[in-house]
């Protein structure tokens, strides 16, 4: 199963090879979702697909080397009894992980998800709600 | 209108439908049958073609009629859950419209929630202030009530069920929001709304069997259409309907109050037209395919009445997901559901095919000729170039702040647009960048300017331009040529010398 971590940078911590050194240490396919640096440091989302003991196995060396880690479990919620499959959320879904089936039932993959938050208050209905974690 | 092969009245239609064996299909499945058969052959073999969409319908609103109090009141002004309707009627008779917005909760509430609301029988509070008459003294009121608390609660929407609709795309260098949705920048998304080949006035495009009377499905119930939708245009295939019927029947699945982020509230309105099929031109009409169905796909970054039109697109393109503009494939977006447009076009099919439905000829044709015309203005919108300033100082980015601070002292202005060799705009300072400068030991301007610059152009629109200021929190822009020349620059000053002039 798919799961998502964030990683927190301090400015100190900014240009250490961190995740190469993960990735070269577990063999792990780590995938960056999303990377954003500032000044004050900064945050990357990274998608790992192991088994559960290899995902805390990652986690736990992340944070021996010194960056904030935290597990994000499912953000954005679809209400299916309040969407009405539109579609207004697709094009502004940077994934692909908001998309219509073949009937256009309008669907979330959680797996693509990044978090960006566009199609929260573009939903007409606010069917699509953050779920706080 | 040429004389057709096939000929049926609704009548004969309609004693099929007694019968039960009349051939019911949807637009959609019609459209195959066409292509399979050709027009003449499908008039021959279906009697009914069920069409459906389900969109936001901004013109659209419900009259209530509370009863009265006693004391009476004659309503003068009226809030519902603090959603103001039109009370300029009789005493006890209001108007709730779904784009007015909740006094209190602003963009997450507005009329169309609250005509979802009384459709689900949840309660909501009436109040309502008044002058007081000798025959109704009363000069307020404040009520709960739930929709069978009061006489009459009627769906009645000026303009519903666009033949056809534009697709919306944004050339701006900013994301903007309309009432299309949300417009990434550059080209980022289109949107659009309508059903395509199940949309109920194409599919009658020639308004044969489509006009005043008409019975429909309406919000999950019967309703009617009683005149042509306000901007009735057929003639550019924007052809539009009045449509009435009871909210009290209706079913919230198909009327749904939402908001368009940061344009307003609107009503999703579930909206279905039976056609007969009384000749093959007729058939051909509702026979028409995706492919063969056009949207103007238009640039909303333009905020002017004539927005530019990139090209067209049909809806076979617009329904795959995909558009390309300038060589890129970019992401679409419907705003109407396609999903629930079926479903309503099947439910309508099941009607008929029950019995439970009867389609109707029309008590009089709409009008096949009329045209929308624009508002007759007394005075056009000045455009920037009616009111910028010409003459502009500019300085280059090896110039030093002190001498800058000399340009700002000599001249009557607090906006120095940066310019490279060429003249092309590469930044700009403000007299206020120069104030702060001083004491920092920084010495030239490159050091100081803003690089990302707010820009306008000399054919926009002064409303939208200061717009553009209040939002970026500025009090000036450059205004650039098509190739990124100075041609002049904006400031609030020249905006409220336009006022002032416009005063006097």
């Amino acid at each position: 199963m798919t799961r998502k971590v964030l990683i927190r940078y301090s400015p100190q911590r900014s240009t250490d090879p961190i995740i190469a050194s993960v990735i070269k240490e577990t063999g792990l396919l780590l995938n960056i979702l999303y990377a954003e640096f500032d000044a004050h440091g900064g945050e990357i989302l990274i998608a790992i697909d192991a088994p559960d003991d290899e995902v805390d196995y990652v986690i736990e060396l992340l944070k021996k080397k010194g960056v904030e880690v935290k597990e994000i479990k499912r953000a954005i919620q679809l209400d299916r009894d309040s969407c009405f499959d539109c579609g207004a959320c697709l094009s502004l879904c940077p994934t692909h992980a908001l998309h219509q089936t073949d009937d256009k039932t309008v669907e979330l993959d959680e797996n693509k998800c990044i978090y960006c938050e566009l199609c929260v208050p573009a939903c007409p209905v606010r069917a699509l709600k953050l779920s706080k974690f | 209108m040429a004389d057709t092969k096939v000929k049926k009245s609704v009548a004969e239609i309609n004693e099929r439908i007694r019968r039960g064996d009349a051939v019911v299909v949807t637009a959609e499945e019609l459209v195959e049958i066409v292509q399979d058969k050709g027009e003449v052959q499908a008039a021959k073999e279906v009697d009914v073609v069920t069409t459906g969409t389900f969109g936001a319908m901004c013109s659209s609103g419900a009259w209530l009629n509370f009863g009265h109090s006693d004391p009476p009141i004659k309503m003068q002004r009226t809030w519902i859950n603090d959603v103001e309707a039109y009370t300029g009627v009789a005493a006890v008779d209001a108007y709730i419209g779904a784009t007015q917005l909740s006094e209190t909760r602003g963009f997450d509430y507005g009329g169309g929630h609250v005509i979802e609301d009384i459709i689900r029988g949840k309660e909501f509070v009436v109040r309502a202030t008044a002058y007081g008459t000798d025959c109704y003294p009363r000069k307020e009121i404040e009520v709960t009530v739930t929709k069978d608390d009061i006489n009459q609660a009627i769906l009645c929407n000026p303009r519903n069920a666009y033949q056809r609709y534009a697709a919306a795309t944004n050339s701006r260098d900013e994301t903007i929001y309309t009432y299309m949705g949300t417009l990434l920048p550059n080209y980022g998304n289109v949107t659009y709304s309508g059903a395509g080949s199940l949309s109920p006035l194409h599919k009658d495009c020639n308004y044969e069997t489509i006009g005043i009377g008409t019975r429909i499905f309406l919000g999950g119930t019967q309703g009617y259409i009683f005149w042509e939708g306000t901007q009735h245009a057929p003639t550019k295939a924007m052809g539009t309907i009045m449509t009435i019927g009871n909210l009290k029947e209706m079913d919230a699945r198909f009327i749904r109050g939402a908001t368009v982020e940061k344009y307003g509230t609107t009503l999703y309105v579930g909206l279905g037209i039976p056609i007969p099929i009384i000749n093959e031109r007729v058939a051909k009409t509702a026979g028409a395919s995706d492919e063969q169905i056009k949207a103007n796909l238009t640039d909303y970054g333009v905020p002017r009445r004539d927005r530019p039109i990139l090209r067209e697109v049909t809806y076979a393109e617009l329904k795959s997901g995909e558009v390309e503009i300038n060589g890129k494939e970019v992401q679409v977006s419907s705003l109407s559901s396609l999903k629930r447009a079926r479903e309503i076009a099947n439910i309508l099919k099941k009607w008929i095919e029950d019995k439970r439905f009867f389609p109707t000829e029309p008590v009089e044709r709409l009008s096949t000729t009329q045209v929308f015309r624009p508002m007759k203005q007394v005075a056009a919108v000045p455009l920037v170039r009616d009111v910028m300033t010409r003459e502009v100082v500019t300085a280059k980015p090896d110039d030093s702040i002190v001498s800058a601070a000399k340009t700002f002292s000599e001249g009557k202005f607090d906006h120095l647009p940066i310019v490279d060799v060429s003249g092309k705009l590469v930044g700009i300072v403000t007299s206020w960048d120069i104030a702060v400068a001083v004491g920092t030991g920084k010495k030239k301007l490159s050091e100081i300017l803003t690089h990302d610059v707010v820009t306008v152009t000399d054919d926009e629109a002064v409303d939208a331009v200061a717009r553009k200021l209040d939002r970026n929190e500025i009090s000036g822009a450059p205004v650039l040529d098509a190739k990124g020349g100075l041609k002049g620059i904006l400031t609030s000053d020249d905006l409220s010398k336009l006022l002032g002039r416009r005063e006097k």
